[in-house]
């Protein structure tokens, strides 16, 4: 009974426990629970006496009931937590505790089942458990290292990731001396050194890029961060971080050094390379170009644009160069432009522009490449006029491999009929009528060899040196040589040429060519008027032009203007006509790199203009 | 011995014209030999011949290289005549320039006149052969 009574009264007491407790017995079944854990458990708790634990929660999550069997099925002392979901829906998190009931003879006759409600606390450690996570994982993917130091004990302490990027051991114990030194000696250990002493003096924070060398003896670059820790207002050490930075540093440096590269390139290069943002003003220019703009200095060629660096059409033209490519987004490529800078230098380009184009497609500027190809074009020029020369020459000399070849057999063809008549000709006056005429179609044939030999002459003797003479003197001794004929046929010599004009010939050339237009214009004299011959001289384009007008027969350049200066071409009924003279004299002009040119009218009169090279 | 009515000789070199005149005595019976220094005279006679209606040559020898008008200036006009019948046409010519015998190949191709391309010296047995009514 005693018994019993002692029972009621520990009943009471243990109802009011402010802990949440439950006593089952052997089989499990609920014997005794104070009102807290009715409370936190209610509303199944309310008439849970007598009921078995399993049964009162067979209602709860499989998880909860896991912990709950884990609890009464295993060794008394150890801890459980698991949550349920209570009637409201809330996650509910309690840690469960078994410990043994014993009787007064210290048989164990049931088991005291502890619970707590823990879940702000596991709430708490979650968060805790997420923000060193997440800490870690911060300071592992910026390869951000922490430290701190403290003046009380002298201790350095390193963070995990400060000893990974001083690649020592996790259990390496540093302190000021050992850290200082990991610091490669010079510039970055005397920084670090002087720095760290001045934020302790000044309580200063700072931040300095070093480089140090780990414990395997790499060479990395850091920036290390420091700053005061104030407790309370009293100064009690350093806290920092540092960072390895080594990767960036160097792909920094390797840019530089890219861009060095890339710079010395464009400005050794025989190109002017420029770069222009879209109102055409440059942003970038080699020194080929600055060279160009004759500018010293970058700066005066930056930020302007073609107008004020060009002429104005060239400018002008430049500009809508650049609007269209940036325009079109299409380069243009290898266009060929003539530049005129201010002083009115010309300068041929072979000048591309491409369009430099943004991520989203549109144009920014452009990239413009120009080889000056002047000296190309000069050489080209010339090359063209040697071309032509030798065409000329070729053209000359299948011209007259023709007249030699025409010539010579018409002579030959004659001979060889007038044999064949002399053959089989009985007649003994009709004999000598053919040998007549061969001996005269042999005198023909030696005068067409002379003819052709001065021809030949002529273009063969190339290297004859011109002399400047005064070209009046000349005309005077022409005159006197044909003194004759001009008092025979009443020439009146209309002479405009001023006394000073000089041209640069070979003298033996010019009186001969002299003496053949004049005795031409006598030649081919109008029988209806009295010879006039007008003469004039000119300049014009490097050249002297001596004109010689007569008021002669004229001739119809429609039909012959091709053959007048040909080889044994004659155009009028004139006895003496030989058709030779014309040709020898445009072959002299034209050996003296002059030429020749007419103009005639029929029955009006001939103007002949000569051409005397004055440059070479 | 073949007799022809008319024929013409247009050369300024008198030496052919003489050597000409010469086989044809001993080929042909001929009644008239006309022979011109240049075309211009030649076809001013033509001219003449075909507006008054009288009988023209029935074969006529042509050089090419001529002062005043040359020989294909008179083969441009005389192609051109009002004439029916067929003349013929021989070309003789010392030129052994290709574009000479290309430009007889135009013309042979543009009219009804039978013209001929004939390098010179002329032989007795070629002139035989040329010298025939078209």
């Amino acid at each position: 009974m005693l018994q019993r009574s002692t029972f009621h009264t520990d009943n009471y007491l243990i109802k009011q426990l402010p802990q949440a407790i439950v006593f089952i017995d052997m089989k499990e079944n609920i014997i005794l629970a104070s009102d807290k854990w009715v409370t936190d458990f209610s509303p199944l708790a309310e008439s849970c006496i007598g009921m078995s634990i399993t049964h009162l929660f067979s209602h709860h999550n499989k998880d909860w009931q896991k912990v709950l069997q884990k609890c009464l099925k295993g060794e008394p002392g150890q801890p459980r937590v698991g949550s349920y979901l209570d009637n409201t829906g809330n996650e509910k998190w309690i840690e469960l505790l078994k410990t043994a009931w014993h009787d007064d003879k210290e048989n164990v006759v049931g088991w005291i089942i502890q619970s707590e409600k823990v879940s702000q606390r596991m709430h708490n450690e979650v968060q805790l458990d997420k923000f060193h996570m997440l800490s870690n994982e911060m300071s592992d993917i910026a390869k951000i290292g922490l430290w701190e130091y403290r003046f009380a004990d002298d201790e350095l302490n390193w963070s995990e990731m400060t000893k990974i990027i001083h690649e020592v051991p996790l259990d390496y114990i540093p302190n000021l001396e050992k850290a200082t030194n990991f610091y490669k000696s010079g510039h970055s250990r005397n920084t670090l050194a002087m720095t760290v002493q001045k934020s302790i003096n000044d309580q200063t924070a700072w931040s300095e890029k070093l480089q140090l060398i780990t414990a395997k003896g790499n060479e990395i670059w850091v920036i290390i961060s420091g700053k005061p820790i104030n407790v309370n207002g009293e100064f009690t050490g350093l806290i920092g971080t540092i960072q390895n930075i080594n990767s960036l540093t160097l792909s920094e440096i390797k840019t530089r050094e890219n861009e060095y590269q890339l710079k010395t390139l464009i400005d050794n290069l025989p190109l002017n390379i420029f770069i222009k943002d879209l109102d055409s003003r440059k942003i970038l220019v080699n020194k080929s170009e600055m060279k160009y703009c004759g500018a010293t200095k970058e700066s005066e060629i930056l930020g302007k644009d073609d107008f004020e660096l060009y002429d104005y059409e060239s400018a002008k033209i430049s500009r809508n160069e650049d609007l269209k490519v940036i325009k079109t987004l299409k380069p243009m490529l290898r266009q060929e432009t003539e530049s005129f800078k201010k002083d009115g230098t010309k300068t041929v380009f072979l000048t591309s522009k491409i369009p430099l184009v943004n991520r989203d497609g549109s144009a920014y500027g452009l990239v413009g490449i120009s080889i000056d190809i002047s000296e190309l074009k000069q050489k080209e020029k010339e090359l063209e006029a040697l071309i032509s020369v030798a065409s000329l020459q070729n053209e000359k000399l299948i011209n007259f491999a023709h007249i030699v070849s025409h010539n010579l057999r018409s002579h030959t063809a004659n001979f060889s009929m007038l044999l064949d008549l002399l053959t089989n000709e009985k007649d003994e006056t009709e004999k000598q009528k053919i040998i007549g005429m061969l001996t005269n179609s042999s005198d023909n044939l030696l005068e067409t060899l002379d003819n052709l030999n001065e021809v030949v002459d002529i273009s063969s003797k190339t290297g004859l040196v011109k002399k400047s003479i005064n070209l009046n003197k000349e005309i005077t001794s022409a005159k006197q040589n044909l003194t004759t004929k001009f008092t025979e046929h009443q020439v009146k010599l209309i002479n405009k040429i001023d006394s000073k004009v000089t041209v640069k010939v070979i003298p033996a050339y010019l009186e001969s060519i002299l003496m053949n237009f004049l005795t031409n214009a006598i030649k081919y004299r109008s029988p209806k008027r009295k010879p006039i011959i007008k003469l004039n001289a000119i300049s014009n384009d490097g050249y002297t032009v001596l004109s010689i007008q007569d008021n002669g027969l004229g001739i119809d350049l429609k039909k012959y203007g091709d053959k007048l200066f040909g080889m044994y071409k004659t155009f009028h009924d004139s006895e003496d006509a030989r058709g030779i003279g014309l040709y020898i004299t445009k072959n002299q002009i034209e050996a003296m790199n002059g030429k020749v040119s007419v103009e005639s009218k029929v029955d009006q009169g001939t103007t002949f203009k000569i051409y005397f090279n004055e440059n070479d | 011995m073949k007799t022809i009515n008319s024929i013409c000789i247009i050369d300024d070199d008198p030496i052919t014209v003489f050597g000409i005149r010469k086989i044809l005595e001993s080929v042909v019976r001929c009644n008239t030999i006309d022979t011109f220094a240049n075309g211009q005279l030649a076809i001013n006679e033509m001219k003449n011949r075909v507006a008054t209606v009288q009988p023209l040559p029935e074969v006529i020898f042509l050089d090419i290289n001529m002062p005043i008008m040359d020989g294909w200036q008179f083969l441009e006009e005389f192609i051109r005549l009002p004439i029916k019948k067929g003349i013929r046409v021989n070309i003789v010519t010392s030129s052994i320039d290709t574009a000479d015998y290309d430009r007889w190949i135009s013309y042979k191709s543009q009219t009804h006149h039978t013209i001929t391309y004939n390098n010179k010296p002329l032989r007795k047995e070629n002139l035989a052969e040329i010298t025939t009514a078209a």
